[in-house]
C-alpha cells in the first residue's frame, strides 16, 4: 500500500451541518465555536466519540516486566494498564466490581494481585477474583466469584506495540480504525529492527482549552513561524536552518491526518544537525546504511528522510520529529484537557543516542521546553477569545475559518502543511460522528 | 581547601535569585551561573532518575540555558508575552557537607504564578549544586523538583522554576 501520493483525497462535497459550513463555490470552511465552548456538545463528544471509538491507552513498554501496572483515565474512566503474571498486557476498569470503589490506589508498581481496601476483595493481576472473606456469605456455586472477576474494556487491542481500548463492544477493528495510519505508525516503529520502547518520565500536564484545539495545533503548519520564533531564532543560533518548502499536509481516512515536513529540524539518529556534534555526523550515516540494507534504500528514505506528525482520531498525536513521542488527549470539561506525553526510542539505540535524544526533543517539545509552552499559550488564548462572540446571530461571526489552502485543493494541487486542510478532515469527521452530516 | 558557607550566605544568595527572578531580570539571574551549568526539572512520575536516561521537563545544558533567557527577553516568547507576575518563597533552607570547591543546599518552594485571572501554585523542592569561589556562590546544577503529582491546573513551566 502506498501513501506517497498528495493529491487531495478529499471529496470536494458542500457541507451545512449545524457545526460545520463547508462552501467550495466560496472555498470557505467554517466550525461553529459552540463546539469549544459547549457542554451540550462535549456530552454529545463523551457518548457519540469517546465511548465509542478506539481510544490510545499507552504503549506496551510502559508495562515492561509482569505484574507491572500504571494508573490511567480515558473518556474519564478509571483504568488499570497492566502486564499479567502470564505476560499479557490488560486493561481493567479501576473499579472494585462488588461496590465500585477504586480498586488500585498506587499510581503505578509492579503486584501479583490488587486487593480493594474496602471489604478486601482480592483480584489476580489476570482478573480473576481469587479471595473474599467470608465466602460462605455468598451463594456457594462457583459461578458467583467467576462472574465478580476485574471488568475489562470491552475491547482491546496492540498494533505494533501501541495499545489501544475501546468501550463499545462492536465497531471496526483496530486496523480498520488505523487504516491508513498505520502506514505512518509503521515508519515510526521500523526505526530499529526491535520496535521502539518508551522512555521512562511522562509529561502530564492540564491546558485550558478544549481538546479539539490541541488538534487543530498539531495538524496546523501555518501557526509554526509565527507562534515559534524564538525556537526557530534558537535553531539559528546552532547553525540549523529550517525551511517549510515542501512540506505536506495528508487527510487520511477516519479522522486523522498526517503533517509531513522536510526541513524541520534535524532527527536523531537519522538526520544530522549541527547541535548533534561532530561525532554523530558519521554514525547517522551509518545508521541510515544499516536501516537502507534492513528495509530497501526507498523505505530507508522515507524513514530517516522526513518528520512526520501524526494525529490518531481522537486522542493520540505521534511525533517523528527531532525525536519520537506520543501525545495522548484527555477531555475533562469542554474548556480543560488533561495532556500525557511520552519521548519513546529506537529499543537498539546506543545510550549515547539516547541521552542526545532527550537533549534535543526536550529543547522543544513539553510544558519546559522552548516552543510547547506557546503553543498552550495559543489553545488558552483561543478558549478565552471564543466567548466573545458566544450568541452572536450574524452570519459566521461565531464561527471559525478554517479555510486555508482550499483554493489550491480546488484547482487539484496537493495540500501544503502550512494550509489547513488536516484540519478540515478531521472536522468532517467530528462531525460525521457528532450526527451533523453532509448537506 | 575546604571552603565552610553558612546557611546565611546561601539564603542570601536563593534570596536574591527569587529576586531576580520575581523581576524578571534574567541577564542578571543567568549571572548566577558558572559556564557549564545545568538547570533542570525531572517530571512529577520519575523525579530520581537520571536525565541521559528519562524524559525531564528541562534538562539545559548551559548553552539552552542561555537560549531560554534570551527567548523569555523576546517579545515572541507568547506564552510569557507580557510576564506572569510570580513570588517565590523559598524556605527550609539546609546546606550539605562542602566537597570538591562545590556545596550541595537543599530548600523547599513555594511559587504562585499570577496570570490572565488564574493563580496558579507550583511547589516542590530544590537540589541545587553551588560552587564557592572567590567571587562568592554561583550555582552549578540547578535543580527545582516538583511536589506536583501533575502539572494542574497550570501546565507550563514558560517561566523558570
Amino acid at each position: 500500500m502506498s501513501q506517497t501520493t498528495t493529491a487531495p483525497r478529499v471529496k470536494v462535497a458542500n457541507r451545512r451541518s449545524p457545526f460545520i459550513h463547508e462552501d467550495w463555490d466560496a472555498r470557505t470552511f467554517r466550525v461553529n465555536r459552540e463546539a469549544f465552548r459547549s457542554e451540550e456538545v462535549f456530552a454529545k463528544e463523551r457518548r457519540l466519540i469517546w465511548d465509542r471509538q478506539w481510544l490510545y491507552l499507552g504503549h506496551e513498554t510502559e508495562v515492561r516486566r509482569p505484574g507491572d501496572f500504571k494508573q490511567r483515565t480515558l473518556a474519564g474512566r478509571p483504568l488499570i494498564f497492566a502486564r499479567d503474571s502470564n505476560n499479557v498486557v490488560r486493561a481493567y476498569l479501576n473499579s472494585c466490581p462488588h461496590r465500585g470503589t477504586i480498586l488500585c490506589r498506587e499510581t503505578e508498581g509492579n503486584a501479583k494481585t490488587f486487593q480493594c481496601f474496602y471489604h478486601a476483595w482480592t483480584f489476580a493481576n489476570t482478573g480473576e477474583l481469587v479471595g473474599i472473606p467470608d465466602p460462605a456469605a455468598y451463594p456457594p456455586e462457583r459461578g458467583f466469584a467467576a462472574e465478580m472477576g476485574l471488568r475489562e474494556p470491552p475491547r482491546f487491542a496492540n498494533y505494533r506495540g501501541f495499545v489501544f481500548v475501546s468501550f463499545a463492544a462492536n465497531g471496526p477493528s483496530l486496523r480498520e480504525h488505523l487504516g491508513e495510519a498505520r502506514d505512518y505508525i509503521d515508519l515510526m516503529v521500523d526505526h530499529s529492527e526491535r520496535g521502539l520502547e518508551v522512555i521512562p518520565g511522562t509529561h502530564m500536564y492540564a491546558i485550558r482549552g478544549n481538546w479539539k484545539l490541541a488538534v487543530e495545533n498539531a495538524m496546523d503548519g501555518y501557526h509554526f513561524s509565527p507562534t515559534h520564533v524564538t525556537f526557530v531564532e534558537y535553531l539559528k543560533t546552532t547553525g540549523y536552518v529550517t525551511s517549510d518548502e515542501g512540506g505536506r499536509v495528508i487527510t487520511l481516512e477516519n479522522g486523522h491526518s498526517v503533517l509531513v515536513f522536510s526541513g524541520h529540524g534535524g532527527r536523531v539518529g537519522m538526520q544530522w544537525e549541527p547541535r548533534f556534534g561532530e561525532a554523530q555526523r558519521l554514525l547517522v550515516e551509518e545508521n541510515v546504511r544499516k536501516l537502507a540494507a534492513r528495509v530497501g534504500e526507498e523505505r530507508a528514505k522515507r524513514i530517516a528522510g522526513t518528520s512526520r506528525i501524526l494525529y490518531v482520531f481522537p486522542n493520540l498525536l505521534l511525533f517523528d520529529i527531532e525525536g519520537l513521542a506520543a501525545r495522548q488527549l484527555e477531555p475533562v470539561r469542554p474548556d480543560f484537557t488533561d495532556v500525557r506525553a511520552w519521548e519513546l526510542a529506537p529499543a537498539t539505540e546506543s545510550p549515547e543516542e539516547r541521552e542526545l535524544r532527550i537533549r534535543i526533543l526536550g529543547s522543544f517539545i513539553g510544558p519546559g521546553g522552548l516552543a510547547t509552552p506557546d503553543d498552550v499559550e495559543a489553545y488558552e488564548c483561543v478558549q478565552r477569545g471564543v466567548v466573545a462572540t458566544a450568541g452572536d446571530q450574524r452570519p459566521e461571526v461565531d464561527w471559525s475559518d478554517i479555510s486555508r489552502g482550499m483554493a489550491r485543493e480546488a484547482e487539484g494541487q496537493p495540500a501544503r502543511n502550512v494550509d489547513e486542510a488536516g484540519i478540515r478532515g478531521f472536522w468532517r469527521h467530528w462531525d460525521d460522528q457528532i450526527g451533523g452530516g453532509a448537506a | 581547601m575546604i571552603a565552610t558557607v553558612t546557611r546565611q550566605e546561601v539564603e542570601d544568595f536563593l534570596f536574591r535569585e527569587a529576586a531576580l527572578l520575581d523581576e524578571w531580570r534574567l541577564d542578571e539571574w543567568l549571572g548566577l551561573f558558572e559556564p557549564g551549568a545545568t538547570y533542570e526539572v525531572p517530571t512529577t512520575d520519575r523525579p530520581d532518575e537520571d536525565p541521559r536516561r528519562s524524559q525531564y521537563y528541562v534538562w539545559d545544558d548551559y548553552e539552552l540555558l542561555a537560549a531560554r533567557v534570551r527567548r523569555l527577553k523576546s517579545k515572541h516568547a507568547h506564552a510569557e508575552n507580557p510576564h506572569s507576575r510570580t513570588r517565590r518563597l523559598v524556605t527550609n533552607v539546609r546546606v550539605g557537607t562542602p566537597g570538591g570547591g562545590t556545596v550541595p543546599v537543599y530548600a523547599a518552594f513555594l511559587i504562585y504564578k499570577i496570570r490572565d485571572g488564574n493563580v496558579d501554585q507550583f511547589v516542590g523542592r530544590y537540589e541545587h549544586t553551588l560552587a564557592v569561589g572567590g567571587e562568592g556562590l554561583l550555582f552549578r546544577k540547578r535543580r527545582a523538583v516538583l511536589e506536583l503529582e501533575v502539572l494542574r491546573p497550570g501546565g507550563r513551566l514558560s517561566f523558570i522554576l
